[in-house]
């Protein structure tokens, strides 16, 4: 039934939040993926980033979840959604094994600044796959406001 | 129950329980000395972009300034002076063109920071894409006597020994950020050597090399934050914002690549870029959509 709505591919460190209804569709290791939905105004977005915090280094870019969550809020607030109304739902920040950084926990801590940020900004979380040691794919629906999640066995995201 | 305490239990398990104390404390301690750290690092990049905020002023308007100048006495040549044309159009040229070349790196910047700079992969004529570049800076790098050298080889044995696939905007914008850099760090008539390769991992390697002023250790953890720039001894003038590098690091990153450098002060610099192929499917037929279509089935959990 979807095969006429148009999709994207999220990469990592970029986010997105369209107008229309969109299929946007993405890959997760141990990077961690949150999708935000307004219900009523029917407006979603979705970020993907790989680091949990900013440290000052290289572009402010929503490579670091709490930057990609805020930018994510404000983007979908611009296109109209209601703040109190927003949700959340979170994936990804498995523990597969990074052939690309060392970092010592690196999807748990994604996770752990997903909640926390998301906790501050009062948005709830109606649904979440995160943790565990298999990478996901995902697809969310802008306008349903739906997430599809297949478990994937890859080594390296 | 009443179970009776020795003296010696007692001093043994307070000083387990000083020992526990002191190593929370300097746990606590390294904690926060890191905390100070990260809050110095942003507290600078905040002034840094401040501090930004004034100068595009000043490096958008003057370029312009001179734009409008020069195109103005060109128009007020009389009609047999027109061999006076080349020498002014050139200067409105390389003005422009440094304009030109700085709104890309800010704008880049801004959709890095934005999340919308998304690879397009197609497949790139490397040797070609890199020749552009140089040949775009060849006033530039005359105006300094500089000599700029470009090889190019394949060890991949493929029949079309100069393509890879990539991201050709993010490419040239990378090519012209190191090339830039090299031109303006080096001193009068030194030469700049560029090399690129597909390399033995199949990855594609683009080393740009100067003899110029060289960067010491300190600058070179620095040198990929934003609004960071190098020390220029040569010009008094030092141009650009500090945003080159720090785009190029993104944009490598974008690709999964890395970028290195190695420098000596005095010794000039030499800056490596290594992108791997992209993945076959992701870039055959444009990108997004049939690319990395992923198949959902109904069974499939959702939330």
């Amino acid at each position: 039934m979807n095969q006429e709505l148009p999709i994207y591919y999220l990469y990592p460190a970029n986010l997105y939040a369209p107008q229309e209804h969109y299929l946007i569709n993405t890959l997760l290791g141990s990077c961690v993926a949150i999708c935000m939905y307004d219900p009523i105004a029917k407006i979603g977005g979705m970020n993907h980033f790989m680091l949990p915090l900013w440290n000052g280094e290289g572009l402010a870019s929503p490579k670091y979840g709490n930057i990609a969550i805020e930018k994510l809020l404000e983007n979908i607030l611009k296109n109209g959604a209601k703040k109190h109304n927003v949700i959340a739902k979170v994936f990804g920040g498995g523990e597969v094994i990074e052939s690309q950084h060392h970092y010592f926990n690196i999807g748990l801590r994604n996770i752990e600044v997903a909640h926390k940020m998301l906790k501050e900004l009062n948005i709830p979380i109606n649904g979440e796959s995160t943790g565990g040691k298999l990478g996901r794919k995902i697809q969310f629906d802008t306008f349903t406001g739906s997430v599809k999640m297949k478990y994937i066995n890859k080594q390296q995201m | 129950m009443n179970k009776r305490i020795t003296d010696e239990d007692l001093l043994n398990e307070l000083k387990i329980r000083f020992e526990q104390n002191k190593k929370a404390l300097t746990e606590l301690k390294q904690k926060s000395e890191q905390l100070r750290k990260v809050n110095e690092k942003l507290k600078e990049s905040e002034s840094l972009k401040s501090h930004f905020l004034s100068n595009v002023t000043n490096e958008i308007v003057n370029p312009f300034a001179s734009i409008l100048g020069l195109s103005q006495s060109i128009t007020s040549l009389k009609i047999d002076e027109y061999e006076k044309i080349r020498p002014l159009a050139q200067l409105i040229h390389s003005e422009a063109f440094n304009l030109d070349f700085q709104l890309k790196n800010i704008f880049a910047a801004a959709k890095i920071e934005a999340g919308l700079a998304q690879p397009e992969l197609a497949i790139v004529n490397i040797h070609s894409l890199i020749e552009s570049i140089i040949e775009s800076y060849r006033y530039k790098a005359q105006q300094k006597e500089l000599k700029i050298q470009f090889k190019y080889k394949s060890k991949n044995k493929s029949t079309s020994p100069h393509e890879f696939p990539t991201d050709s905007e993010k490419l040239k914008l990378m090519m012209s950020n190191l090339l830039n850099n090299s031109i303006k760090y080096s001193n009068a008539a030194e030469k700049i050597e560029i090399s690129s390769e597909i390399n033995e991992k199949d990855e594609l390697k683009i080393m740009v090399r100067d003899y110029g002023v060289g960067i010491n250790k300190n600058e070179q953890e620095k040198l990929f934050d934003r609004f960071v720039k190098g020390e220029s001894t040569i010009h008094s003038l030092n141009e650009g914002y500090g945003l080159g590098l720090s785009v190029t690091k993104s944009y490598v990153e974008s690709l999964e690549g890395r970028i290195t450098v190695d420098s000596e002060p005095k010794k000039g610099a030499v800056f490596t870029i290594y992108l791997p192929r992209p993945e076959e499917t992701s870039y055959l037929e444009g990108f997004s959509d049939d690319g990395n279509q992923i198949f959902f089935e109904d069974s499939d959990e959702e939330f």
